[in-house]
Formats: C-alpha cells, structure tokens, sequence
C-alpha cells in the first residue's frame, strides 16, 4: 500500500505545554519536511482562535489545518502523540492524537486523507495510536 | 423531490468536512438511500444551494442565524452511531 504519512512525519509522546504547542510541533514536521512555509503554522493557530475548536473532531482527536494557501508547498499529512494530553476547549478533551493536514487546494489531499480517515475512524484506533511508544508502531498502524 | 442535497461544512471545506461526508456516504450507503454530498466552509456554506447542513457543534452556532436550510450539528465526527442517528432521523422526517 502506498504510505500515508511517512515516519518522518510522526512524532510519539511528545511533551507540550498547551494545544498550542501542540500544533507547533505537529507543524513543524512538515515545516522540517519543506511541505510548508513557517507561515501556515500561524494559520492554523489562528484558525483555533478565530474560528473554536471544532477541530477536534472526536473524543482524543484533533485535526489541525488551515486553509489551502501559497504557504503550503506540497500536500503533507503529519501525526502526533502527546505524553499528557491538552485541553483545546472542546467537548471531546483531551486531545492526545493530532493530525495535522497542509494542502495546496481543496481537493488534491482528499484520496490521502480519505484513507488515513478511514483508518483513524476504525474503532478503537485512537487509543491505539495514542499507546504506541514508537514511531514504527504509529507508521504500522497507519500506513498497513 | 429530487435527491436531497447534503453539505457538510467545517471551516475551510477541505478537512473535517471531507471525513464527515466520508461517513455520511458510507451510512447512505449501507441503508440504501440516496443523496448529493458535497464539502462547504463556514464562509460561504449559506450561499451554497443544499437541502440541509451537516456541521460540527462548534461552528454551527455561526451559521444558525444566516442557514435558510436546517442545521445538524454532530458532536463527534468519528462516531457513526450519533451521525447515523442523526441522517436517519433526517430521512424520516422527509417522509413525513
């Protein structure tokens, strides 16, 4: 199967202080990978303050993003699990996966992110990924 | 009537709102009913001729005002049971 997200693109237990730092380091994977421009970092920030968090989709699960924008350089799918999980405001708190998503328009990522969705909304998943403690189980559990 | 025309909306239209129309595919699917499902944001979703609106909580309270179709709001947008609920309710309240 062709890989979802690369391990590059995943980070296990990592500590953060906020929801914030959180969207930081899920972003600054693909920041590192040159999928993005530091800029859009900032977008999807803002888009939590502007806009709530309704982006934390389900209990645990966030998906971080902002609009498709010059600032995302490539399609890029990053994932993160927390060591303590953070409040973002929402319902389903705390969050300890987040998927963060950078496209360039609105509908080149879908197939990618309609499978990594289908495997994410497979019961049970969540907790799963969030228990892994290494990167190669995470890329395991998303990319086979 | 036609096919229902079905729009899921998050903030971009390109996100959340794909994965719930994912789900609400799949739900039409396994009960045989038929519908147009397609992604809006927030922004524009009321100016987008549809039938009804699926949204998160959240965002919802920012189109109640403005939507000229009805609005429903899902909690949890990986939780088939609430979204399958909640598109069957709306299928039976067509019938009636």
């Amino acid at each position: 199967m062709k890989e979802l997200i690369s391990s590059a693109n995943i980070k296990v237990k990592v500590s953060v202080k906020d929801w914030k730092e959180a969207i930081e380091v899920s972003g600054s994977l693909l920041l590192r990978s040159k999928k993005i421009r530091r800029k859009y970092i900032d977008d999807m920030i803002k888009a939590v303050i502007d806009m709530g968090p309704y982006m934390v989709l389900a209990p645990g699960f966030a998906l971080a993003h902002a609009k498709p924008s010059p600032d995302v350089l490539e399609n890029g799918l990053s994932l993160i699990t927390l060591e303590t999980p953070v409040n973002f405001g929402s319902k389903n708190d705390p969050v300890k996966v987040i998927l963060c998503m950078a496209c360039t328009d609105n509908t080149s990522h879908i197939s990618v992110l309609r499978a990594v969705a289908e495997k994410l909304m497979t019961d049970g998943m969540i907790d799963r990924i969030a228990s892994c403690k290494s990167v190669q189980g995470v890329y395991s559990l998303i990319n086979e | 009537m036609g096919v229902p025309k079905i729009q899921t909306v998050c903030g971009f239209g390109c996100g959340s709102s794909l994965m719930l129309r994912m789900n609400i595919e799949s739900i039409l699917k396994k009960h045989n009913l038929k519908a147009e499902v397609f992604c809006g944001d927030v922004g524009t979703c009321c100016s987008n001729q549809c039938d009804v609106i699926f949204i998160s909580k959240q965002l919802s309270e920012r189109i109640s005002d403005r939507a000229k179709v009805p609005v429903i709001s899902i909690d949890d947008f990986m939780n088939n049971v609430e979204i399958e609920g909640k598109v069957l309710e709306y299928f039976n309240n067509l019938k009636k």
